[in-house]
């Protein structure tokens, strides 16, 4: 059985359909690049997959747990221990330097650990901006802190909604190396919605959405 | 070890938000200001109110139980009980003058001055110096400054009227004589009809039932119209009392309710980020609680504070006098402090927490 099973999801906002009925597996360790024109449902899917959005009907499956399924706590459970995520925007703290906006998810999930956090900021190239507070970094800088944030508690999988899209080419490719990097090093899976070409061509696989259906479904080279 | 981590977060969250916080702060102080200025006030009035009710009297009667007169020194005993405030004896009998039956009242002429009575001509100041109730002034044709004389079982003895009192009792058909002429006249030899007290209005059942079992071979009773009177002001002072604290708190709890809600949304990414990175709704909830408490611990001090020093100022220029504030009001503000902010958080952040994350960070 595959890492993630999508299995027949659907998703309504009132008689509106944004997801209609998604199915698709992924194993363990693959960068799945989800891509559509905007209004095809890849952000909802990418929630809905994440568990930080509920399905109307359909179940996800990650590493046998029906995420889906699981009672409030422990789908905060799962969120700690098996995810990783990375938004659009930031959604940094705005009040915790970027030492600790990581070491927040370290509390989160076990304990606070400044060495490790602080490592994993050098690891994204921010050794010199650990004490920086979100508005003091670039929008790539804060990129990275979140990359960093999502990837501190070792999750099994990570999912970015546009991570690049409010950044320009230049920073977009310094964050797509770093997730290249990262990747190759920690071979967990990554799910990333984009509508950027350029960055459809960084995965290993790439789901295209229309309308709330898979289009196309192809491995890329 | 996670309780560090904690307390480092909340601190950060507060120090580093410090208008905000300090926003928080101060909304809940002047709610809780007002409150506490409010309680402190009426609180020194129920007190500046018991006062100016003395002149209502007395308002517990005891007697003997056994229908014998009382010895003098139950006046040193009911005054030692707590919460007597003032305590008289007196005495009665029916004395003769001019071939009439009279009522006679043998009672102390300082307290009966202090309560405000009014009479026609002087009070009584020597020894064998009477008032006469103004009844008695055309029944008997008296007037002020004459000689009349009162027996009792044979025994006679002049006195001198010096004037007539009028309080619309049962005092303006009796002689009233000072409790040593009366104890002489009646032959009492300095035993008492009974003993007048005067308990503190609000608690006056308590006293009443403490005396009775502090004191031998008494009966007390409380004296309806004096104490129905008093209850009835104090009662509605108390009910306003509620009633505005009670709109106060309301008109508190939703102003800051709605400040707390737009600083919940203001901050509802936090909430969101925090729900992704796996955090359970009670861990969010504790947090927020915790901010809350100390917000509302920090503005329920700083209200009393300045509820205090506005009610000084009040009572000052209203009422010439501020009198002691109780401890109660400092901890009346507190808690009312904690519980505001407490309360005012508790739904926007509840209806937050009930969202998916994705929801929230979205921000629908």
């Amino acid at each position: 059985m595959s890492y993630l099973v999508i299995d027949n999801v659907e998703k309504y906002y009132g008689l509106t359909a944004a997801l209609r009925g998604l199915s698709a597996e992924v194993p363990k360790g693959q960068w799945v690049n989800i891509t559509g024109p905007s209004g095809s449902g890849k952000s909802t899917l990418l929630n809905i997959i994440g568990g930080l959005d509920s399905p109307s009907s359909g179940e996800v499956i990650i590493d046998s747990l029906k995420i889906h399924s699981l009672p409030e706590d422990e789908l905060a459970v799962f969120r700690r221990e098996k995810a990783g995520y990375i938004f659009q925007q930031s959604y940094l703290i705005p009040y915790l330097n970027a030492l600790e906006n990581v070491m927040l998810a370290q509390y989160f999930h076990s304990m606070a650990d400044r060495k490790e956090a602080e490592e994993a900021l050098k690891k994204v190239g921010l050794g010199q901006r650990l004490f920086h507070r979100p508005s003091q970094l670039s929008g790539g800088e804060q990129q990275r802190v979140c990359i960093a944030r999502a990837l501190i508690n070792n999750p099994e999988v990570l999912f970015a909604d546009e991570p690049t899209g409010n950044l320009d080419r230049d920073n977009t490719k310094v964050i797509l190396d770093l997730l290249r990097e990262l990747h190759s090093e920690e071979q967990f899976t990554i799910l990333l919605v984009t509508h950027d070409p350029f960055v459809t061509n960084w995965g290993q696989r790439i789901l295209s959405l229309e309308d709330g259906r898979i289009k196309k479904d192809e491995l890329h080279a | 070890m996670k309780q560090k981590w904690f307390i480092f977060f909340l601190s950060r969250s507060l120090s580093e938000r410090k208008g905000r916080v300090f926003l928080s702060i101060l909304s809940v102080a002047l709610a809780v200001s007002v409150i506490a200025c409010f309680i402190s006030i009426t609180a020194g009035l129920q007190e500046k109110l018991g006062a100016e009710l003395k002149p209502y009297g007395a308002n517990l009667i005891i007697s003997s139980s056994k229908g014998e007169y009382l010895d003098a020194d139950v006046i040193r005993k009911v005054t030692g009980i707590q919460g007597v405030e003032d305590a008289s004896g007196q005495t009665y009998s029916i004395v003769e003058i001019q071939g009439h039956a009279v009522e006679a009242v043998g009672l102390d002429f300082e307290r009966l001055k202090a309560g405000g009575s009014r009479i026609e001509g002087k009070w009584p100041s020597k020894k064998y110096e009477i008032l006469t109730g103004i009844n008695l002034k055309n029944a008997l044709k008296i007037k002020a400054g004459e000689e009349i004389i009162l027996s009792k079982e044979g025994h006679e003895q002049k006195y001198l009227i010096s004037g007539f009192i009028e309080k619309g009792g049962s005092e303006d058909s009796s002689m009233l004589l000072s409790l040593e002429d009366s104890q002489e006249l009646f032959g009492l030899n300095g035993k008492l009809s009974a003993v007048l007290a005067r308990g503190n209005s609000l608690r006056l059942e308590e006293i009443r039932k403490r005396i009775a079992s502090e004191l031998q071979d008494v009966s007390v009773k409380t004296i309806k119209q004096v104490a129905s009177a008093e209850m009835s002001l104090l009662t509605k002072m108390q009910s306003l009392i509620l009633m505005v604290t009670a709109v106060l708190l309301f008109a508190a709890v939703i102003s800051i309710g709605s400040t707390t809600g737009a600083t919940v949304i203001e901050r509802r990414q936090e909430i969101g980020i925090m729900k992704a990175l796996g955090a359970t709704s009670k861990e969010i909830d504790h947090f927020y609680k915790a901010e809350a408490l100390i917000t509302g611990f920090a503005g329920g001090i700083a209200g009393f504070i300045v509820g205090y020093l506005i009610a000084h100022l009040v009572s000052r220029s209203a009422f010439g006098t501020f009198g002691q504030v109780p401890w109660y009001v400092f901890f009346i503000s507190l808690s009312l402090g904690v519980l505001i902010s407490i309360v005012a958080g508790y739904f926007p952040v509840r209806s937050m927490l009930r969202l998916n994350p994705a929801v929230i960070l979205r921000g629908d």
